[in-house]
């Protein structure tokens, strides 16, 4: 029986866990621009990607971009998962399902919808030009905010779906006695329904921030050339710079991040709730 | 009738802005797909289809297309079997080390798309050294890579509809004589059933959009959908765009109903 766990395990460790070390220790490499790649061992690639400015100011647009998202789904995707967990019948599955639908279509979709919506000719300046409000379309696309917009919408879902599972789990009844005792709705809100929801809070940010940092498609399509994002700047390594060893560090520093940010949510969530 | 508090009316803007972010770009794209002229502006001055034919003309979404079909049936076929085999023996043998292999067969959905996908292209670049032959831009190359996508959702929802089976049932079964192979293909098949079918619509799904991991490992042969629309958008979206783009969103939709008919979703996510 045991042994039916051996395929699957196999194939992870030979498509993920191997290219991952391989990977490593590429990023250990020295970059040479004759021969590509000189076998060495040392933190050069490491130490670069944090003092250059250049990688420096895309890490820290990266988690800003992140965090910024992060926090906006959270404000719009609490109120969200409290409205479906509150839900009865047939409403709820077609509600969680329209949540769920949008996660499903890709994220190469959602940002053509993006561009047709906020271009130059787009749904929103077309309609603002028509009804004489502006007289030039106004820029909303390759800029901070178009990505930020992306990226929210891409994300939340999985804040949503996260959310309502643990709202669902709290009862209804301890709201209605706060309530009852007089308590108006944004001190329920507060002193009831939000410290009950920690838990759904903290996973739910968490595997949203990791998303965020990970980004690709909403960066490079609605960030334009010049903005510029962790996921996109690895990729260019491979296949514009060709320097592989730093775009390993590049890659390495990402996960870092990311698998810090996991473990330590899931270790906070474990010693806290035993959920 | 009382006016509505002013916390309430906060809730439902926050609950309504939600729902627009998510839903304003499919939607939109669906509707641009079938305006008459080229260049998207607004209002429309007509509706086709002609575009949908014109979608299907241009060689790099046809062939993108049935590449991101080949790709995601081939992924779901190997990985859902092997992502079951994994999930039955980890919540039936009790084996020691199960967490880190539960762990372990997760891992692909805890590293970035973008990182997993460049080990793999460096990993292959050595392989076909190696081995003399082909890997990147190759079917089974891609294939190889999307099975990787498909073993986590399906130990995590077999996984799922495994622990809440009574396994009284399969006792019973055996009590009344069946034998250990009978069990299996009467009791615990039909339990394991819905986790089955939802890890056949999302690992499906989720290879066939796949696009971080595809990135590096596409060739100039072999392009996936999600990767042939990114260099598209690059330059201009168009009606033909959004047509591809609708052709996807339609096929999510349709997998959503059919799967819907055999497991409720809203119960298994």
């Amino acid at each position: 029986m045991a042994a039916l766990v051996l395929p699957a395990s196999l194939l992870v460790l030979l498509l993920l866990v191997a290219p991952m070390l391989l990977l490593f220790r590429i990023s250990l490499n020295e970059f040479s621009p004759t021969q590509m790649m000189v076998e060495a061992t040392s933190a050069a690639n490491y130490l670069r990607a944090v003092q250059d400015p250049y990688y420096r100011q895309v890490l820290l647009t990266t988690l800003a971009v992140a965090t910024g998202s992060t926090l906006l789904a959270l404000g719009l995707g609490f109120p969200t998962a409290y409205w479906l967990a509150r839900m009865q019948g047939r409403w709820k599955s077609l509600a969680t399902i329209t949540v769920l639908f949008p996660l499903l279509v890709g994220n190469v979709v959602r940002a053509a919808g993006w561009l047709a919506l906020l271009g130059n000719g787009g749904a929103i300046n077309a309609t603002l030009l028509g009804l004489g409000l502006i007289a030039a379309p106004l820029p909303l696309l390759y800029n901070t905010g178009a990505v930020v917009a992306g990226i929210v919408a891409v994300v939340l879902p999985y804040m949503v779906l996260t959310l309502s599972a643990v709202i669902e789990g709290i009862p209804r009844q301890t709201e209605e006695a706060a309530a009852n005792l007089g308590a108006r709705p944004m001190t329920v809100f507060r002193r009831v329904v939000l410290p009950q929801a920690l838990p759904g809070v903290a996973a739910g940010s968490v595997l949203v921030f990791v998303l965020c940092m990970n980004t690709y498609a909403s960066a490079v399509l609605l960030g334009g050339p010049q903005f510029k994002m962790m996921a996109p700047a690895v990729y260019d390594q491979f296949v514009r710079g060709n320097n592989w060893p730093f775009g390993a560090a590049l890659a390495f520093i990402l996960l870092g991040i990311t698998l810090v940010l996991t473990v330590a949510g899931s270790a906070a969530l474990g010693r806290r709730y035993r959920c | 009738m009382a006016l509505p508090s002013p916390s309430r009316l906060v809730f439902g803007g926050l609950v309504a802005t939600a729902f627009t972010l998510m839903l304003a770009p499919v939607v939109t794209v669906m509707v641009i797909s079938v305006f008459r002229q080229e260049i998207v502006s607004f209002p429309p001055s007509g509706f086709t289809l002609r575009w949908y034919l014109n979608a299907w003309d241009r060689q790099e979404f046809a062939r993108g297309f049935i590449s991101s079909l080949q790709v995601a049936s081939l992924a779901t076929l190997i990985g859902v079997p092997l992502g079951t085999a994994a999930a039955l023996a980890l919540v039936r043998s009790g084996m020691r080390g199960g967490a880190a292999i539960s762990t372990l067969l997760l891992g692909p959905l805890a590293v970035p798309g973008v990182v997993a996908g460049t080990a793999l292209y460096m990993f292959y670049l050595r392989a076909e050294f190696w081995l003399d032959r082909d890997i990147t831009s190759t079917l089974q190359g891609l294939v190889a890579a999307h099975v990787l996508l498909t073993i986590p959702w399906t130990v995590r929802l077999v996984t799922a509809s495994l622990q809440g089976m009574d396994r009284a049932a399969e006792e019973a079964a055996a009590n009344l004589g069946a034998r250990p192979f009978t069990v299996f293909r009467r009791v615990t098949l039909p339990a394991m059933r819905p986790g089955i079918i939802a890890a056949c619509l999302f690992s499906f799904i989720q290879s066939f959009e796949n696009l971080e991991l595809s990135l590096l490992l596409v060739g100039p042969g072999r392009t996936t959908l999600p990767v042939a629309m990114l260099n598209y958008l690059e330059f201009r979206v168009d009606p033909t765009l959004a047509a591809v783009a609708t052709v996807q969103i339609l096929l999510v939709a349709v997998l959503l109903l059919v799967t819907d008919r055999f497991v409720s979703i809203a119960r298994t996510v």
